[in-house]
């Protein structure tokens, strides 16, 4: 089962909105939204798993960490990211990140 | 090919296997195909009108495309069939029109690299996301630097309803990557939702040009799409710059009212470029120009936030439920002691309120009654037992000096209140626009200094998007 971790994206929020507009007007029911919301969770997942390569780093000052059922939800202030290509300066940033220990890069779901 | 943004090749190819995936899907469930095409183009316009793919056709190679499909009869009654084509950048459309306009299904296909685009009178557009709207007048769509399109409607109004007296909601699209399909058909639903900046130049044209139209009537769209609009507006006289980051039109308007007319009301006169500048695309907030009165206001009232639409589906709901009961609780345990202070002081002020002083005498008050015991009489054991019930009392009274200390605490809390760390930053602590989702391989911390190894994320900072495979932190707390 993959994370649903990644419908609040730019990319998942859309997709909700647009299956929420066609759940409205009655052109699909709402089982069949949650059949596509997990398919989109496969397809980033796996996405993100092999199609993406590139590294960052980043750096900042903790303003507050939080580990509530195996989610480490922090929030930093005045960070950095660094890519080779460009740094890029946030004064916050929120993280939300899940266990990623038990998925190897070279699952598929 | 370093420095291309990953990021939108990664979002289509994510489209497309979810797409294909659930193609099975609607199949089994018996939903048209249409409908999933519906999804598609839904899907692409949000993320396309997002600022997460702002280079999406800079960078990318392919080159945006226009479809317009052509009624084979203009001025009539809507044709049943539909055709597309993709206007060709640069090209003159009315020279490509006209070719193909003999023909009923004309349809051809055009890669267009860019702006601008003539689209010449008669021709029905409609947005990707399904609007539809029926050009009347020859219009230029350009694209400025701010990713803003100009419409320019060099004569008089452009929307005009589709001969029908029917419902007609147009929307105008990021316009961006400008996807443009039209269709002719008439059971065909049109919204009009201005969902990203628009420039529309209107210009001494009238609403009486609009009003010539008969029959149009506006919609309030069904759906409340994302709505954020700005309208600018500058120098009245000559050419009027609308730009509107979408707009919900009002409720049903017919015969072309003048409160929605502006909108869509279209300059006479002349045709600069319209460049992003005056342009602002900030959602919110934005800077009015010249801002004629009227036209406006009515965009105005209906601007909606878009934060309804931009705003991420938090998960987490912060504590700010507890942590305000927790306050609540807290001022009813002040407001308790302070009455009972007062209780307190009005019926002991000192001297004998001491507990301490008071255990004392009672101690020797018993150690003299036990010498007397054996000397007085009823009378005097009755004077000692009032005296000691006296003392009992005092003590009852004395007990509630315990709650003198709590005198004290009231009085330091609004001392001490600035060692609290205010507890009204965790609900909007967490609320921020800059966003990382992703998985960690390793958290760890020596101290209060920390690291993270983080993968796989998805980075969204002020709307603009990213992607990583691998992300080390470090941070202080």
């Amino acid at each position: 089962m993959a994370y649903q971790l990644y419908r609040n994206t730019t990319l998942g929020n859309s997709l909700q909105e647009s299956l929420d507009e066609l759940i409205q007007s009655q052109q699909i029911i709402p089982q069949l939204a949650l059949q596509v919301l997990l398919q989109f969770d496969k397809a980033i997942n796996s996405a993100l798993a092999q199609t993406v390569r590139n590294r960052v780093n980043f750096r900042g000052s903790l303003n507050t960490y939080r580990f509530c059922d195996n989610v480490w939800t922090f929030v930093l202030n005045d960070v950095e990211f660094r890519e080779v290509t460009e740094l890029i300066k946030v004064d916050k940033v929120k993280i939300v990140a899940c266990d990623g220990k038990n998925t190897g890069s070279n699952t598929t779901e | 090919m370093d420095g291309v943004n990953p990021v939108p090749k990664l979002y289509r190819s994510v489209i497309e296997d979810v797409i294909e995936g659930v193609r099975d899907l609607f199949a089994e469930e018996g939903i048209e195909e249409q409908v999933l095409k519906d999804l598609k183009q839904l899907w692409e316009t949000k993320v396309l009108q997002s600022k997460a793919t702002e280079d999406f056709f800079r960078n990318s190679v392919h080159s945006p495309l226009f479809t317009l499909q052509l009624p084979h009869s203009l001025h009539q009654t809507l044709p049943s069939s539909t055709a597309s084509l993709l206007i060709p950048a640069g090209k003159t459309l009315p020279t490509f029109i006209t070719a193909e306009l003999g023909t009923s299904n004309s349809s051809a296909n055009f890669t267009y690299p860019g702006y601008p685009v003539h689209v010449p009178a008669g021709v029905t557009l409609q947005t990707a996301s399904g609007h539809l709207y029926k050009v009347n007048v020859p219009i230029m769509v350009t694209q400025t630097s701010g990713r803003a399109s100009i419409l320019q409607h060099p004569f008089q109004q452009v929307f005009q309803q589709l001969g029908q007296p029917s419902i007609i909601q147009t929307s105008i699209p990021q316009l961006n990557p400008y996807c443009l399909e039209a269709t002719t058909e008439k059971s065909q639903r049109m919204e009009t939702v201005l969902q990203q900046p628009v420039v529309l130049r209107s210009g001494t044209v009238d609403r009486k040009h609009l009003e010539n139209a008969t029959g149009d009537t506006l919609t309030h769209p069904g759906n409340e799409h994302k709505i954020m609009s700005e309208a600018l507006l500058s120098h009245p006289e000559n050419c009027q710059y609308i730009s509107l980051s979408g707009v919900v039109f009002p409720p049903q308007v017919s015969q072309m009212d003048s409160d929605v007319e502006p909108v869509l009301s279209v300059s006479a006169s002349m045709t600069q470029n319209l460049h992003g500048g005056p342009l602002s695309t900030g959602p919110q907030g934005a800077q009015h120009q010249h801002m004629p009165d009227v036209q406006l206001r009515v965009l105005k009232n209906r601007m909606c936030g878009c934060d309804s639409v931009k705003q991420p589906r938090n998960t987490e709901e912060p504590s700010s439920l507890p942590v305000s009961e927790k306050d609540s609780n807290s001022q009813m345990d002040l407001s308790i002691c302070v009455t009972d202070d007062d209780i307190n002081e009005i019926i002991q002020i000192d001297g004998t309120g001491d507990t301490s002083s008071s255990d004392e005498i009672g101690s020797t008050r018993d150690v003299d009654e036990n010498k007397f015991l054996g000397i007085t009489d009823v009378g005097d054991l009755k004077v000692l037992e009032e005296a000691s019930s006296i003392s009992n009392e005092d003590s009852t009274a004395n007990s509630s000096d315990n709650e003198d200390p709590q005198v004290d605490l009231v009085e330091e809390d609004p001392l001490n209140s600035g060692d609290d760390v205010s507890e009204q930053d965790v609900p909007d602590l967490f609320d921020t626009d800059n966003v990382i989702v992703c998985q960690y391989e390793k958290i760890h911390r020596s101290k209060n200094k920390w690291k993270f190894y983080l993968k796989d994320g998805v980075v969204c900072f002020g709307g603009r998007d990213y992607v990583f495979a691998k992300a080390i932190g470090d941070a202080e707390w």
